[in-house]
């Protein structure tokens, strides 16, 4: 849906729980004109239930960047926190299940806000995310990291420390029991060594004759 | 009309054929989509022919033979499976899971009342169930883990939320990443 005023575009991407909009203007200082959105004036994303949120494209662009990776690891099942360093949103597994989205304001006194996302909340927010990237009238770089395949290590983590450390801790566990075991054993018995023969009694040396 | 980013945006990334573990979870979330949909093996076919990839999958049975790459099948088929027929069985994925969005969404929501997300569990469960037996070599732990009605949970829902998350054009590259992904 477009909703056009003069050169101003306004780009809504509607799912069940969300709906983002985007507004901006075609930049016209490298030919852009029409419905082109080359410029990212200010976009608000909008919740059932919650509190509207809004920002600029800097900000626009840290959610996509922890929120696309996040579920390319989802789908590997690899549940851990994303984060990039001095962007203004975390997302994360929550302790109750689901997701935590966190949001810090760059407005002074204003506390972090966190959100509690259930597993179709996320998928309509990738989904608005992915229609926001992949719209033809979208004509600005976004820079989201490309998904890649993860390695051995990284797949790890979807296994949970405490049973990853199950096997070799019973194991370390087993062997130390056994040595001690083995050290808690008497020593065998040393049979009496055959005592030596006693030796032939040897002549007194006969004194020196004067 | 979406940007495409599988071919255009990566022109240099190597592209290598999916590992047995990426072809089995690929077969598995084709059956999650059969599970979902009753005529999901109908509707796969009519999808590959929208899509245009008539001289992949000609017909049905060639469309089979190459899900019949996934190690858990009872006629598993040996050998790779070029990169274009498994670009295009992804992206069959990707539309079938677009299209049922509205169902994986219902599944995995938790703002729906417990008794009616468990019954619809417990449906796709059943229907999944009987797919997964009559297909896979009941043999193989994989199977047998799935099938468990309490072992099996966490990777149904797991199938279900990748199938979410992998919908529409933007899911293509995320979940051929997934499948990609080097054995743990």
């Amino acid at each position: 849906m477009v909703q056009s005023s003069v050169m101003k575009q306004s780009l809504v991407f509607d799912q069940l729980s969300c709906r983002l909009q985007v507004e901006g203007l075609p930049d016209v200082s490298i030919g852009q004109s029409g419905a082109a959105l080359g410029i990212i004036t200010g976009w608000s994303l909008q919740w059932v239930g919650r509190p509207l949120l809004e920002g600029r494209r800097e900000h626009l662009q840290a959610l996509m960047q922890v929120v696309l990776p996040y579920a390319r690891h989802l789908i590997s099942g690899v549940r851990r926190d994303f984060s990039v360093a001095g962007e203004p949103v975390d997302i994360g597994p929550h302790h109750e299940g689901g997701h935590r989205l966190l949001l810090r304001s760059s407005q002074p006194d204003t506390p972090p806000l966190e959100m509690h996302l259930d597993d179709a909340e996320l998928a309509d927010l990738v989904r608005v995310l992915d229609l926001l990237r992949l719209d033809p009238r979208v004509q600005l770089p976004l820079e989201i990291p490309e998904p890649e395949p993860l390695g051995p290590r990284e797949l790890l983590e979807r296994i949970p420390l405490h049973r990853r450390l199950t096997a070799p801790l019973g194991g370390a566990a087993a062997l130390a029991v056994s040595a001690a075991l083995v050290l808690l054993l008497p020593p065998p018995a040393v049979p009496p060594a055959p005592t030596p023969p006693a030796p032939a009694p040897q002549a007194a040396p006969e004194a020196p004759r004067p | 009309m979406a940007k495409d980013t599988s071919e255009a945006a990566s022109p240099d990334r190597p592209s290598r054929p999916l590992p047995r573990r990426g072809l089995e979870r690929l077969d598995l979330m084709l059956l999650c989509m059969e599970a979902l949909d009753l005529n999901g093996g109908e509707a796969m076919v009519w999808m590959s022919e929208q899509l245009g990839y008539g001289a992949l999958f000609p017909n049905r049975v060639e469309l089979w033979k190459r899900r019949c790459h996934n190690p858990l099948r009872r006629t598993c088929r040996r050998g790779e499976v070029p990169v274009d027929e498994t670009d295009a069985l992804i992206r069959i994925l990707c539309v079938m899971a677009d299209r049922l969005y509205p169902m994986l969404r219902s599944l995995l929501s938790s703002s729906e009342p417990e008794a009616v997300a468990s019954e619809r569990w417990a449906l796709f469960q059943g229907r999944l169930g009987e797919l997964v037996q009559e297909r896979m070599n009941p043999r193989r732990s994989g199977v047998q883990k799935l099938l468990d009605p309490t072992d099996g949970a966490a990777q149904r829902l797991q199938l279900v939320q990748g199938l979410s998350l992998c919908a529409g054009h933007g899911g293509f590259e995320r979940i051929k990443a997934s499948l990609m992904d080097a054995v743990a």
